[in-house]
């Protein structure tokens, strides 16, 4: 047996490196100039420099692009929660017929091609003339959080014990007092995770951002992206520095989606 | 127990109305511009029925996109299902309980980068000359240059590497988490009986797991259709059109190479028709 387990360690840490290095590596790269990191041998000594990341917070763009993205994301956010959380609760409490219909509509949102979204959008955001604004970014993320949000809160609401909401309707509450104020509290946990992960995939969204904006609502991936298109000397540190500002706003969110993940899948008492 | 409220329909309808408006308006309108002749440089347009429909089945870039995306949807899925379970597996066989929490720490990280992130980081990775994931090679080869990403035969691959990086990873603390809501009971059964700690597997507690992992496979299977950025920042389709999938090759249709906004929306509405249909069939199965 020995081994054995000697092996399946070895490859877990292996995985585990591999999971996070290529991540430090990048954001080494960002602290780097140039000259360290277009090497034969990479370098991991290296006298760090400020100026790739002084250069990415300094430029307008990065700063719009940080800007639409944090409003077109939160807004849509908001929106998802205000019309995502009570039809979840709706369908979780309240059964009907068509609770198995909505449900499968809800996720058959996720299986539209991006693309066959994008394009008729885009030809009816201009000719409404609002293409290229953050109001038709938010519309067409609201879609997204709103039915994430919804997918996700459905089994939350179910997982709060029937017990809890009937004393409370004994107790003379309404059924709006009854989730207001004994399903969102007993559920929040869930529900957070449920946000998060809604705001993680509008922030990370990529395909709707670049075919719905040209130059004032284009979103932080997108100028991103378009940094890597300069010239023929690729400014490394500065790209590197620019993957690292991309990538922490969802990272702040681990702890909170890792939690989410522990309640989703409780053990179950036997 | 319940009276009789107004809740299910002020919470409900508001909410479903919205839903449909956004997904049907864009859906259908999809549908018409397809069956027009639109440009994106031009402001007039005509009815054109189903000519944009004829013209795809006869374009061969088409057809390879369609292979490329068929090849593609194949290797992500499988990939990404072995190394979940391989990792999953191997977690809850050696990992105690604060190694496992560790792990699923790092394993959740790579899934939750924007894919315009996770694709650029290794873009630079397997850069020929500086890329850290090509260094080795050039350690042991003496300097020989390997460039998965401009080769037309490891292309895909080295793309959907990145894809099985980051969900792989993270379905592999998603089968832990499987693995650890099954009751103990058979598993030492099985174990008294002298099995193996693979066959235990093999034989009881991923056959136990069968339905929530094709439902994990059901969602790859849809994610792996959202390949587009991923593809957009490593390769552009290239080389050539090694690894130009059917989104790809929409997008450069409809505003890169010629603004054929009609014929791009073709191909988006038969990629609907399909992914519709099997998905549908799939679920259906899938619930029964």
């Amino acid at each position: 047996m020995r081994p054995g387990r000697l092996v399946a360690r070895a490859i877990l840490a292996l995985a585990g490196f591999l999971a996070v290095f290529p991540l430090v590596w990048t954001a080494l790269n960002a602290l780097k100039n140039n000259v360290d990191i277009i090497t034969r041998v990479p370098k991991v000594i290296f006298t760090p420099t400020l100026a790739n990341v002084s250069y990415i917070l300094g430029r307008d763009s990065v700063l719009t692009g940080l800007y639409n993205s944090a409003v077109a994301c939160g807004v849509a956010v908001l929106i998802g929660i205000v019309l995502g959380l009570p039809a979840a609760y709706a369908v979780a409490r309240y059964p009907n017929r068509f609770a198995g219909d909505i449900q499968f509509f809800v996720l058959s949102l996720r299986f539209l091609p991006p693309v066959a979204v994008a394009i008729p959008l885009m030809v009816i955001w201009l000719q409404l003339g609002l293409y290229d604004t953050l109001p038709a970014l938010i519309v067409t993320y609201s879609l997204l959080t709103i039915s994430v949000i919804m997918w996700l809160a459905i089994p939350a609401f179910q997982g709060v014990p029937k017990e809890i909401e009937e004393a409370a309707f004994v107790d003379g509450y309404g059924a709006y007092a009854v989730f207001w104020r004994i399903a969102l509290p007993v559920a929040a946990r869930s529900l957070i995770g449920a946000i998060a992960f809604s705001f993680v995939l509008v922030w990370n969204e990529f395909l709707i951002a670049l075919m719905l904006s040209s130059s004032n609502a284009k979103t932080l991936p997108i100028v991103a992206s378009e940094l890597s298109q300069q010239g023929m000397n690729v400014p490394w540190g500065i790209l590197n520095a620019s993957v690292v500002l991309l990538s922490l706003p969802p990272l702040l969110f681990l702890g909170v989606l890792s939690g989410f993940l522990n309640s989703v899948f409780r053990p179950k008492k036997s | 127990m319940r009276r009789r409220s107004s809740l299910p329909v002020t919470f409900l309808v508001p909410t479903l109305a919205i839903l449909l408006v956004l997904s049907m308006v864009p859906t259908l309108y999809a549908v018409v511009i397809a069956l027009q002749n639109r440009e994106l440089s031009a402001p007039g347009y005509s009815w054109v029925w189903f000519s944009n429909f004829v013209d795809l089945f006869a374009d061969r870039r088409f057809l390879n996109a369609v292979w490329v995306s068929v090849k593609w949807e194949i290797v992500t899925v499988i990939a990404t299902m072995v190394v979940a379970i391989g990792l999953g597996v191997l977690m809850f066989e050696v990992a105690g309980p604060r190694l496992r929490n560790f792990y699923c720490l790092l394993f959740i990280i790579p899934v939750l980068l924007p894919r315009v992130s996770a694709a650029f980081v290794w873009k630079f990775a397997y850069h020929p000359l500086y890329g850290i994931a090509t260094y080795p090679y050039r350690l042991i080869t003496g300097g020989l240059i390997f460039d998965p990403l401009s080769k037309p035969g490891t292309a895909l691959f080295a793309v959907a590497s990145v894809d099985v990086w980051q969900w792989g990873l993270f379905f592999a603390v998603i089968v832990l988490k499987l693995l650890e809501t099954l009751p103990p009971q058979p598993i030492e059964a099985a174990r008294l009986d002298h099995a193996r700690r693979w066959q235990i597997h093999a034989y009881v507690t991923l056959p136990m797991l069968k339905a929530p992992l094709i439902s994990l496979m059901f969602v790859k299977m849809i994610e792996s259709l959202r390949s587009f950025d991923l593809i957009y920042v490593m390769t552009r389709g290239g080389p050539g059109v090694a690894t130009e999938t059917l989104d790809m090759y929409a997008f450069s249709q409809g505003f890169i190479e010629s603004g054929k906004v009609s014929y791009a929306s073709a191909m988006a509405v038969l990629m609907m028709i399909a992914t519709v249909i099997t998905f549908t069939m799939l679920w259906k199965r899938v619930q029964a």
